[in-house]
């Protein structure tokens, strides 16, 4: 039997407004936020209504990711598809829990979403950009299969200064 | 007030930052949309465009309708020669303030006008626009690998090819690539 949600260590589920606590707590850590584009710090309230905003579909497939052996919530991924006709996704990820950013976690992930992705969404490609000084993700993308395609400079401010965002692509039959 | 400022002199202050030596840039209006219509309907002119099925008056009414006020976010313009004959479109969409960036589109639908330098001079006054009237730090566009003279006006401007996105785009029964070129504040070249 097939287990399209489910890597060795973690596994891929819808979001729910029960999840509030964590997502609340990751969004406004610094130490969470600093990778991503996320910029504002936010209400337990609207987190709430995002969480409440709709269960993983083509349009858009948001998880919960959670460790296979104790359910324990760590972060969140998502593929969000542009027009059908590309068959390309934009891919963005989060691990919220320090303790996880380490031991093979974010790699699980990674090649589960993708798989689900190239798999059950029929994706011909997935892309993502990431911050150039984040070598620790970038050695991630490339383990799974990601190849660089260029760096647009300067393409965002945060935290007072400009910022070199590292595009990615992974196309059919390059998953590892 | 106490006192009356003497107006700036300079020349690039003396002068409309949206006109340039051929074009001008004016907000659209619905009186366009039987030429929108009539080029966006043109597969010699959709052909490096994000546009793969026909468009109903309606959808172009609606265009227009909603780009027609001009703003940060949507600063969306026609093209008319200096002697007002409309001859495309252009714009920058999805400004930041953060980032202080926005994407840049732009198409020629008058074919009578595709050599000659509109092109170019509409991509420096829209560029003009963004530096010196939104005050954006960054303009980028996307453009179809295979466009090789969009890409030579793009260079010619200053922008600098950044990002190759593998099999991006589908059309025409096959996937194409998408370059994404950058242009950064004091890049613009206005002569050639």
């Amino acid at each position: 039997m097939p287990q399209p949600l489910q890597g060795e260590l973690i596994r891929l589920r819808a979001r729910e407004e029960t999840d509030v606590d964590h997502f609340y707590r990751w969004i406004n850590d610094w130490q969470v936020t600093k990778f991503l584009g996320a910029r504002y710090v936010q209400s337990r309230k609207f987190e709430s209504e995002w969480l409440a905003s709709g269960d993983p579909g083509p349009q858009e497939a948001r998880f919960v990711v959670e460790t296979l052996d104790d359910q324990k919530p760590i972060g969140w991924v998502g593929l969000h598809p542009g027009f059908p006709e590309n068959r390309t996704a934009g891919l963005g990820i989060a691990i919220g829990e320090h303790e996880f950013l380490d031991g093979g976690y974010g790699t699980d992930t990674m090649r589960t979403v993708c798989r689900f992705g190239l798999e059950m969404m029929n994706l011909h490609r997935i892309e993502l950009s990431v911050f150039d000084w984040n070598t620790r993700a970038i050695r991630v993308y490339e383990k799974v299969g990601f190849k660089h395609e260029g760096v647009a400079r300067d393409a965002m401010w945060k935290a007072n200064r400009w910022h070199q965002l590292v595009h990615m692509g992974l196309l059919r039959g390059e998953l590892r | 007030m106490s006192q009356a400022k003497a107006e700036p002199t300079s020349t690039s202050y003396a002068e409309s930052p949206y006109e340039g030596r051929l074009i001008r840039l004016r907000a659209r209006e619905p009186e366009d949309e039987q030429l929108l219509h009539e080029w966006f309907n043109d597969p010699e002119v959709t052909e490096h465009l994000a546009l793969r099925y026909p468009l109903s008056h309606r959808t172009e009414r609606g265009f227009i309708e909603r780009m027609s006020e001009v703003r940060y976010g949507n600063a969306s313009f026609a093209v008319e020669t200096l002697e007002g004959r409309m001859i495309g479109g252009c714009g920058l969409e999805g400004a930041s303030p953060e980032n202080r960036s926005a994407t840049l589109g732009i198409a020629i639908g008058d074919k009578a006008y595709w050599d000659g330098g509109y092109g170019t001079d509409t991509m420096r006054v829209l560029c003009r626009v963004g530096f010196e009237v939104m005050n954006l730090h960054r303009i980028e566009l996307d453009v179809y690998a295979n466009n090789k003279r969009a890409i030579r006006v793009y260079e010619k401007v200053g922008f600098q090819l950044e990002v190759t996105k593998r099999k991006a785009l589908y059309k025409f029964g096959q996937y194409h690539d998408i370059h994404i070129m950058g242009l950064l504040e004091g890049e613009l070249k206005l002569e050639d």
